[in-house]
C-alpha cells in the first residue's frame, strides 16, 4: 500500500504539482494520466524522490518514508522508464541483479531470482542470462527493464511511460505481458501514460491530472460514466466513448446460450468435438448467403474484450459471434442485440 | 563520374601499393644506397644499390618487387589476396634491405682503414619507409584485428632485433657511434622515459578530476577549456623558455624545493611544461567519455538506489574508460615527442643526442636520438591501443 498526502512541487513561483493526495491499495494497478505538462511524471518521480518534494508526505505501508534517505527508499521501490536504461556493460543477469546486489543478497538467492524473473517474462533463462543489452530487441529490453525493477520484490513498482518508445504491435504484446505479470505477482503498480486506451486496458484505478491538480481518481468505468468535470470526458474523448466503454467489458459478461437446434432464427452447426463449423441464418441483409462457415478469426473467447468482439462482428458483417473455450468447443454466443440491450 | 570509363578496364587493384612500389624502385635505382667515407670528417662517396648488394640479394629484392607488382593487380589476385601476399613479401623486402646494408658495411670495411665509415643512404631510407607503409596499407585493407596486427608487429620487431643481436649492423657508422656512447645512451633513454612518466602521473591526477568536474558542472567548461587551450597554443620551446625565470626564482626562494630539484633548467620546467601540454587532451577526453554515457543509464542507476559514488565507479567509469584511455594514448605519444625538446633546457633524454648531433653535424648522433624516439612512440601507441581495446566493456564492444 502506498499513500501520497498533499504532494506539492514548485519551481520558484511556478507550481508544477499541486496538493496531490491519493492512496493505492496493495496489489492495485493505478495509472496516472493527463495532458502533457500536467505533472504526472513529476508526481511519479517525487515518490522515489528523484525529484525532491516541496511539501507533502509519502506513506509506504504504514511507514512515513518522507524523510527516509533517498537511496534506501529507492531500493524498496521498483523503477522502470521509457528509455529503459539497461547497463550496457553488464549482462541481462547482472542487470536484473543490481538491486539485490545493492541489498547484499546471497548470490544463490540472486541467481535463482534472476531465473525466476526471466521465466516470468517468458525469456528463456539459458539463452538470455548472458546476453548483453545491445543484443536484445526493443521488446526484450523493456521486459528485462521491468524484470530488473521487480528483482528485489519491491513494495511498489513505478513505471514512467515504459511502452511509449516501441512499435504498436510490440506495445500491445508488452501491455498484455504487464497485465499477466501483475496478476501473477500481485505487485502494487503506479503507471504513468498519456495513452487513454492503455490506461483503460491496464488500470484498476485511474488518476487524471490537469496542470498539477488531481481531477478524478476512480475506476475506469466511473471516469467513463460519471466524470467529475467536463475536462474528464473531454480528455477521454467523446468520439468513441461507447467503444472505450466496451473495452472495459468482457465477452463472458454478455455471453448467451448458443442454439444448435434447427428451429431458432439462427443456429449453429458443430462437429463431433463440439467445434462450431457454420452458422445458419443470423445475417441481417438478404444479399449474403444464409449459411456461413466459421473461420478461426470469426470467434470470441470469454476473456476477450467486447470492443474486440464488436470489431469482429463489424468486420465479418455478421451480428453474432460464437464463443469458444480453450479447446475450441462452442460454449455460447454474443450478439449485437445483446450488446445494445445491456446497460453499461 | 566513373573514372574507369575513361581509363579502360581496371588493372590495378591497389594504387597505394603500386605507387609505393614505383617509389621504391625509383629510389633504389636513382638514389645512393650507402655512403663510404675514409674518415669521419669527409663526406662519403655514394654507393648504388647494385654495387652494394651481393647478386643473390639484388635478385631477391627483384623477385620480391615482382611479387609486390603482382599483388597490386586486379588479376590474378585481387585486393584481399594481394594484401595478404604483401604481408609476406614486404617484410621480407624490408629485412633483406636491412641485412643487405649491414652485410655491405662489413664487406666494405674488411679491407679499409680503421677510420673508414659506412653509412646508410637515401635509397635505404626510401626502401625501409616504403616497405613499412606497404605493410600498414595491407593491414588497413584487410581490416585485421588489433591482436593480429600486434602479433605480426611483434614478429617483425623480433626479426629486426635478431639482426641487431647477430651483429649484422655493427660495421655501420651509426652502430659504432652507438657503441661509443652506449652508457650515455642507456642513461638518456631511461631519463627520457622517466620524464614522460613523471609528467603523465600528475597529469592524470589533476586532469581526471577536472574532466569529471567539467562534466558535472557545465558552467566550468568554458573557463577550463579556454585556459588549457592557451597552453596548447604556446609553442613548446617558448613554453620551456617562459618557465625558466619563474621556476628558478621559486627554486631560490624556497630552499627545500630547490633541494628537490626545482630550478630554472633541467627536469622541473620540462615536467611542468609537459603536464601543461598534456592536460587538455586528458580533461577533454575525460569529459567526453562521461558525456558519452547515456543519461537514461544514469537515471536508471539513480532510480534503483545507487549512491553517487556507486554510480560513478560501477556505471560511469567503466563506460567512459575507453574514451579516457584514448586521451591517455594521445598524450603519451605527444609527451614522448615533446620530451625531445626538453633536452634543450638541460633535462636530458634522447633529445640530447639530437641537438648534440645537430651541433656537430654528426648525423649518426641525430639518428641515435630520433629513431629510438620514433620507435618508442610507435610502441607506446600500439600498447595504448591494446589497453583501450581491453578496457571496452564486453557489452559495449
Amino acid at each position: 500500500m502506498i499513500e501520497l498526502q498533499g504532494l506539492t512541487k514548485t519551481y520558484g513561483d511556478k507550481t508544477v504539482v499541486s496538493d496531490i493526495s491519493l492512496r493505492v491499495e496493495r496489489g492495485e494497478f493505478s495509472v496516472l494520466i493527463g495532458p502533457s505538462g500536467c505533472g504526472k511524471s513529476t508526481t511519479l518521480r517525487m515518490i522515489n524522490r528523484l525529484i525532491p518534494l516541496t511539501s507533502g508526505r509519502i506513506l509506504l505501508g504504514d511507514e512515513d518514508v518522507t524523510r527516509l534517505p533517498a537511496e534506501q527508499l529507492r531500493r524498496r521501490i521498483g523503477y522502470a522508464i521509457q528509455s529503459i536504461g539497461l547497463f550496457p556493460h553488464w549482462t541481462v543477469a547482472d542487470n536484473i541483479a543490481v538491486v539485490p546486489n545493492l541489498l547484499k543478497w546471497p548470490s544463490a538467492r540472486i541467481a535463482s531470482r534472476v531465473d525466476e524473473l526471466l521465466d516470468l517474462f517468458h525469456l528463456d533463462a539459458g539463452e538470455f542470462r548472458d546476453k548483453y543489452p545491445h543484443q536484445l530487441s526493443g521488446g526484450q529490453a523493456q521486459r528485462v527493464g521491468v524484470a530488473r525493477a521487480l528483482a528485489a520484490d519491491p513494495e511498489v513498482l513505478l513505471m514512467d511511460e515504459p511502452f511509449g518508445a516501441v512499435d504498436p504491435l510490440t506495445r500491445e504484446v508488452l501491455q498484455n505481458e504487464m497485465r499477466r505479470v501483475h496478476e501473477q505477482t500481485g505487485t502494487t503498480v503506479i503507471f504513468v501514460t498519456h495513452d487513454m486506451d492503455e490506461a483503460l486496458k491496464l488500470a484498476s484505478r485511474i488518476a487524471l491530472l490537469d496542470a498539477g491538480r488531481l481531477v478524478q481518481y476512480d475506476r475506469p468505468i466511473e471516469l467513463l460514466t460519471a466524470p467529475a468535470e467536463a475536462f474528464v470526458s473531454d480528455f477521454i474523448g467523446k468520439a468513441d466513448l461507447g467503444l472505450k466503454l466496451l473495452s472495459r467489458r468482457w465477452v463472458h459478461q454478455y455471453q448467451q446460450a448458443a442454439t444448435t437446434s434447427g428451429d431458432a432464427p439462427h443456429h449453429w452447426e458443430t462437429d463431433a468435438q463440439g467445434h462450431p463449423t457454420c452458422l445458419h441464418g443470423g445475417r441481417p441483409t438478404a444479399d449474403v448467403p444464409p449459411r456461413v462457415a466459421v473461420t478461426d478469426d470469426w470467434t470470441a473467447t470469454p476473456g476477450m474484450t467486447m470492443k474486440e468482439a464488436l470489431s469482429r462482428m463489424v468486420w465479418y458483417r455478421v451480428g453474432v459471434l460464437p464463443v469458444i473455450d480453450d479447446a475450441g468447443r462452442l460454449i455460447g454466443e454474443v450478439t449485437l442485440e445483446g450488446v445494445m440491450g445491456r446497460q453499461p | 563520374m566513373n573514372h574507369d570509363e575513361h581509363d579502360g578496364p581496371r588493372r590495378i587493384a591497389n594504387r597505394v601499393l603500386a605507387t609505393l612500389l614505383v617509389a621504391s624502385l625509383a629510389g633504389a635505382v636513382l638514389l645512393p644506397f650507402a655512403a663510404m667515407a675514409p674518415n669521419r670528417l669527409v663526406s662519403g662517396e655514394s654507393v648504388s644499390l647494385l654495387t652494394a648488394l651481393r647478386p643473390w640479394q639484388t635478385l631477391g629484392l627483384a623477385a620480391l618487387a615482382g611479387t609486390l607488382a603482382l599483388a597490386c593487380l586486379v588479376r590474378p589476385l585481387g585486393e584481399r589476396r594481394g594484401a595478404r601476399l604483401t604481408l609476406v613479401a614486404a617484410p621480407l623486402a624490408l629485412l633483406l634491405t636491412l641485412y643487405g646494408l649491414g652485410d655491405y658495411a662489413q664487406r666494405a670495411l674488411t679491407d679499409a682503414s680503421p677510420a673508414a665509415r659506412v653509412s646508410q643512404g637515401a635509397a635505404f631510407w626510401v626502401l625501409v619507409f616504403c616497405t613499412s607503409l606497404m605493410i600498414v596499407d595491407a593491414f588497413q585493407r584487410l581490416g585485421s584485428s588489433l591482436w593480429l596486427r600486434s602479433g605480426y608487429g611483434l614478429l617483425l620487431v623480433a626479426a629486426v632485433a635478431a639482426l641487431f643481436a647477430t651483429g649484422t649492423f655493427n660495421a655501420l657508422s651509426i652502430l659504432r657511434e652507438y657503441f661509443n656512447i652506449e652508457d650515455a645512451f642507456v642513461d638518456q633513454f631511461v631519463t627520457h622515459l622517466t620524464l614522460v612518466g613523471l609528467a603523465l602521473a600528475p597529469t592524470l591526477a589533476i586532469g581526471l578530476p577536472l574532466g569529471l568536474l567539467a562534466h558535472r558542472r557545465p558552467a566550468t567548461r568554458g573557463v577550463l577549456f579556454s585556459v588549457l587551450n592557451v597552453f596548447q597554443t604556446i609553442p613548446s620551446i617558448a613554453l620551456f623558455a617562459l618557465l625558466v625565470a619563474p621556476l628558478s626564482a621559486l627554486g631560490d626562494a624556497v630552499p627545500w624545493l630547490g633541494a628537490l630539484g626545482v630550478a630554472g633548467i633541467g627536469a622541473a620546467p620540462a615536467i611542468l611544461a609537459l603536464i601543461l601540454y598534456s592536460l587538455l587532451p586528458i580533461v577533454r577526453n575525460t569529459q567526453a567519455g562521461f558525456a558519452g554515457v547515456d543519461p537514461a543509464t544514469r537515471e536508471a542507476a539513480r532510480g534503483m538506489g545507487m549512491t553517487r559514488r556507486q554510480i560513478l565507479w560501477r556505471v560511469e567509469v567503466p563506460l567512459a574508460l575507453p574514451v579516457i584511455l584514448s586521451g591517455l594514448r594521445i598524450v603519451t605519444v605527444q609527451a614522448i615527442g615533446l620530451t625531445v625538446v626538453a633536452a634543450l633546457i638541460g633535462a636530458g633524454g634522447l633529445g640530447a643526442f639530437i641537438f648534440q648531433g645537430l651541433g656537430q653535424y654528426a648525423i649518426d648522433l641525430v639518428l641515435l636520438g630520433a629513431v629510438p624516439t620514433i620507435a618508442l612512440a610507435v610502441i607506446a601507441d600500439f600498447l595504448m591501443q591494446i589497453l583501450v581495446a581491453v578496457s571496452r566493456p564486453a557489452g559495449a564492444r
